[in-house]
């Protein structure tokens, strides 16, 4: 089934991502000059400045380390209310807000291991894939 | 301006402490007017920040005891709209020489540059009003309507249903509760305190008791932050009128100089300094230069203001600056610490959480009154200095205020 959610980002590298989301993969920019990954997106590194950065896959491996559940409906009614969002931090560094998709807030235990999974939603400009969590 | 724009100050060099002094304070009526908008009283309109920035100013310039021509500056901070300098001297009757339109809200950039304008020879007398109708506009905080202009983490996560500022605490308040077993009742403590603190001031918002029963039974807006953990919306204005230091000896109040300033922002790795670092950090290098600035240290400091976006928020400013140990802020809240007859007394007109939601500038004018010794049943027993923190989930800016000598 597909979800309806709010508008992601898009525009030059955003599209990027959510490309490789379509290919089931969760891609992270690597600055070629300093070696850091970043996320968000960015059009030059948040540590160095350079806009030598290129697109990594990720492992899809990460674990738990916060949560927040959205009681209040801040986008009318678009995803219902109450809903999960986790902080998951990924194999590979960054932290990655996003959701459970096979579990619940009552299920959680901190630093929690999950892996990437994918699932189909649409936003006002279309059909795309969304990078969630599971039980790894 | 641009969003970083808004916050940029001064060098906080020693050359600029205490050249300027507020000399003058005034605010709107925010519990009447709260009141009024929440019954829709007969005869209710809603405010404009037009309306609510004169009435702060002039019941700043009447505390002040100066006359209208003695304004010769003029700083403008009119949050979600308002008329610019020029138009806002125009309808309060000032021909300023020195006029700055700031653009946004908070105080912690206006003060400094205020300061460097008066030291610089820009002006002697400058007043600074703030105004936001926050609540007669309809402001939402969350949501698709919150998008881009600031930083990514406002807008970038709309696709799995993630924004507004108490998301942000929300976070940090579960991973805190996961390092240190810190439970929601040991948080409760904080809102209680505040509530206290409003209630010793009539002009405050909230003035029911608050307890932890109420607090746990209230809703969560995103859990595990209770609606109790939230700042308030609400109308309305403040103004300060600050002065050359060397001239603002002879005045009705003992002058309340400004001593320090400090800045430090995130850069990188925003979500990590947040929620793992609660900002530490940034607390720790913009309050060093605000102490150093102002050559005093953090022990000299009586009496803390900070920017209680949440509860959380405000021990992370508590731990941040080094006050207590990360992780024992609650018990030192909890050990009454931050009540009037504590060791560090914090936020005595109630905060944002339970006084009214002017973005700081209502800290900041809680200082003047302490500082003056005005401050009635919340007087903080001869306090001489105090420091305010605001801190955003991106950057900390602290200020150091010292009682001056009549």
């Amino acid at each position: 089934m597909v979800q309806t959610r709010p508008d992601r980002t898009l525009g030059p590298g955003h599209d990027t991502f959510w490309a490789g989301t379509a290919e089931r993969k969760l891609l992270i920019q690597r600055c070629g000059k300093c070696g850091e990954l970043t996320w968000p997106v960015v059009a030059t590194c948040d540590h160095c400045g350079s806009a030598d950065l290129a697109w990594e896959p990720m492992s899809g491996a990460g674990k738990v380390i916060s949560w927040c559940t959205f009681e209040q409906d801040y986008y009318r009614g678009m995803i219902p209310v109450p809903y999960d969002t986790i902080l998951v931090e990924l194999a590979e560094g960054p932290l990655f807000i996003s959701n459970p998709a096979d579990f619940t807030r009552e299920d959680i235990a901190f630093e929690m291991p999950v892996t990437v999974t994918f699932i189909e939603c649409e936003d006002s400009a279309g059909l795309f894939k969304l990078p969630v969590f599971r039980k790894a | 301006m641009s969003y970083m724009d808004l916050f940029k100050v001064p060098d906080p060099t020693p050359e600029l402490s205490c050249r300027a002094a507020v000399v003058g304070v005034g605010e709107t009526d925010f519990n009447a007017d709260y009141k009024a908008a929440r019954t829709k009283a007969p005869g209710y309109e809603g405010q404009t920040a037009e309306n609510l920035a004169t009435l702060a100013f002039e019941r700043a310039l009447a505390d002040s005891g100066l006359r209208r021509e003695d304004i010769d500056g003029l700083s403008v901070s009119f949050l979600y709209g308002g008329p610019g300098a020029a138009e806002t001297a125009t309808m309060l009757g000032l021909s300023p020489r020195y006029m700055t339109d700031r653009g946004g809200g908070i105080c912690a950039g206006p003060i400094p540059v205020a300061c460097h304008a008066v030291a610089n020879g820009e002006c002697d007398t400058i007043a600074l009003i703030f105004a936001a109708a926050t609540r007669s506009i309809g402001r939402k905080f969350g949501g698709q309507r919150f998008d881009s202009g600031g930083p990514s983490s406002y807008f970038y996560h709309h696709p799995w249903g993630w924004s507004s500022q108490a998301a942000h605490w929300a976070m940090i308040w579960q991973f805190y509760q996961q390092a240190y077993g810190a439970t929601e009742a040991d948080l409760a403590s904080v809102a209680i305190q505040l509530r206290e603190n409003a209630m010793r001031n009539p002009n405050a918002i909230m003035q029911s008791p608050l307890t932890v029963e109420k607090y746990l039974d209230s809703r969560y807006v995103v859990r595990p932050l209770h609606l109790f953990d939230l700042c308030l919306v609400n109308d309305g204005a403040v103004c300060l009128i600050v002065r050359r230091s060397d001239l603002a000896n002879e005045m009705p109040h003992v002058p309340v100089h400004i001593g320090g300033w400090g800045h430090a922002a995130v850069k990188t790795n925003k979500l990590n300094t947040l929620v793992r670092e609660r900002l530490r950090p940034q607390f720790q290098e913009a309050g060093r230069q605000a102490l150093a600035m102002a050559n005093v240290a953090l022990s000299d400091v009586q009496h803390f203001e900070g920017y209680d976006a949440s509860t959380i928020h405000l021990i992370n400013h508590i731990e941040g600056h080094g006050f207590v140990e990360p992780g024992s802020g609650l018990e030192f809240c909890k050990a009454g610490e931050m009540a009037p007859d504590g060791s560090l007394p914090v936020n005595m007109a109630g905060g944002i959480l339970s006084g009214s939601y002017m973005h700081g500038w209502n800290h900041v004018a809680e200082i003047v009154r302490q500082l003056r010794h005005e401050a009635g049943p919340r007087q903080v027993k001869d306090v001489a200095i105090s420091m305010f923190s605001l801190a955003q989930t991106d950057q900390v800016h602290p200020l150091i205020f010292m009682r001056g000598t009549k």
